[in-house]
């Protein structure tokens, strides 16, 4: 994964009132910490920093007036809503140090027709060299049919990557497609059902009272 | 249709419609989803119609997450009644939808037909929304 370098200032003031200021100014607020080190508060350029982090696991070269630090993005704090980036949790990690990290899985090739391939587990957690870390872990599905399961210690790892999740992990399951239920023909037994729920609802409405049980359903459906 | 079994009571306050999504705001099991952009009381009826109108386009094929559940009763007083004499019967079962919250998802179908399927789904519900695939999906 390459690097990322990105001009970063030192944050003086904190609190939700400044960290919105920050953000008023295309800046976004971060904070860097790991090895034990102190903590350190600083700003990053919005634009490029929110291009930066779109990839899972960024190794990010954060440049503060000549003093640099290798992170890793270990937390993104995103809105709900506009998607925009709002914090970032930088671990400072070293060159050739191994890092724990959750790497997304992602299918490769076509499972026989007529199956459904569910993936189970869409990340799995692996040891890798911080400098070395895969986007993605890839899964082969191509052949697979109806009962086959490819489990965490099938995942196709890279050189120099240890798989920390459990091996027998279910990470994709090919099965055969489920009975769905549609809807068909529920309105003539709906309606049905709704009359005799109704009568039912009118005889018991004293006693679903004391005991606090409700069936608002009936009167629902017979609208 | 998703309704509680039961309750400990049977009225309750309307829910509060401010505010965002806290939690449940990513696709988290599936491949693609649907994610609110407005606040809705979402009824059982809706999920249930939205869910049909999902699976009758996938037909056999894929699986499909319900990731709300319609836990909160709304009341309503009958036609023509005078105010007061209390609260009124409970009428629908809703859950309290905020911006932001992923409310179905999807897996198991090509993206052309996932992608019709939750907009199939989305007619049916009572709020904005859009179509979000999960992050880190291919």
């Amino acid at each position: 994964m390459s690097e990322k370098k990105l001009p970063a200032e030192m944050r003086t003031e904190f609190g939700k009132g400044a960290a919105r200021r920050l953000r008023r100014a295309e800046q976004i607020p971060a904070v860097i910490y790991g090895h034990g080190d102190d903590v350190v508060h600083v700003s990053l350029p919005k634009k490029d920093t929110t291009l930066a982090v779109r990839t899972p696991n960024a190794l990010l070269r954060i440049d503060i007036h000549g003093d640099e630090h290798l992170t890793l993005a270990k937390q993104v704090q995103r809105d709900p809503v506009k998607q925009i980036v709002e914090h970032l949790d930088l671990l400072t990690v070293r060159r050739g140090e191994k890092v724990q990290v959750d790497v997304n899985v992602v299918i490769i090739g076509e499972a026989e027709p007529g199956v459904v391939v569910t993936l189970e587990a869409p990340t799995v957690s692996i040891e890798a060299e911080a400098t070395h870390l895969p986007s993605h872990l890839d899964v082969n599905i191509t052949g697979h049919d109806i009962g086959d399961h490819v489990h965490a210690s099938d995942v196709i790892l890279p050189s120099g990557v240890t798989l920390l999740t459990e091996p027998e992990t279910l990470v994709v399951n090919v099965a055969s497609p489920a009975l769905q239920d549609l809807g068909e023909g529920e309105e003539a037994e709906g309606e049905e059902a709704a009359e005799g729920e109704e009568a039912e609802a009118t005889e018991t409405e004293g006693e679903a009272a004391e005991e606090g049980e409700s069936k608002p359903e009936s009167a629902g459906e017979s609208e | 249709m998703l309704i509680p079994r039961r309750v400990k009571y049977r009225k309750q306050h309307h829910p509060r419609r401010g505010g965002q999504a806290s939690g449940g705001t990513t696709v988290s099991f599936g491949e693609w989803g649907i994610q609110a952009l407005t606040p809705a009381y979402v009824t059982n009826r809706q999920i249930e119609s939205a869910r049909i109108a999902m699976t009758r386009h996938i037909k056999r094929g894929g699986k499909v997450w319900i990731n709300i559940y319609p836990d909160r009763p709304l009341t309503k007083k009958p036609a023509e009644t005078r105010m007061g004499s209390g609260k009124g019967s409970p009428e629908w079962w809703v859950a309290n939808v905020k911006p932001g919250r992923v409310l179905f998802e999807l897996s198991g179908v090509n993206d052309e037909v996932a992608k019709e399927a939750l907009r199939l789904a989305v007619h049916k519900l009572p709020l904005k929304a859009r179509i979000v695939r999960r992050e880190g999906g291919e």
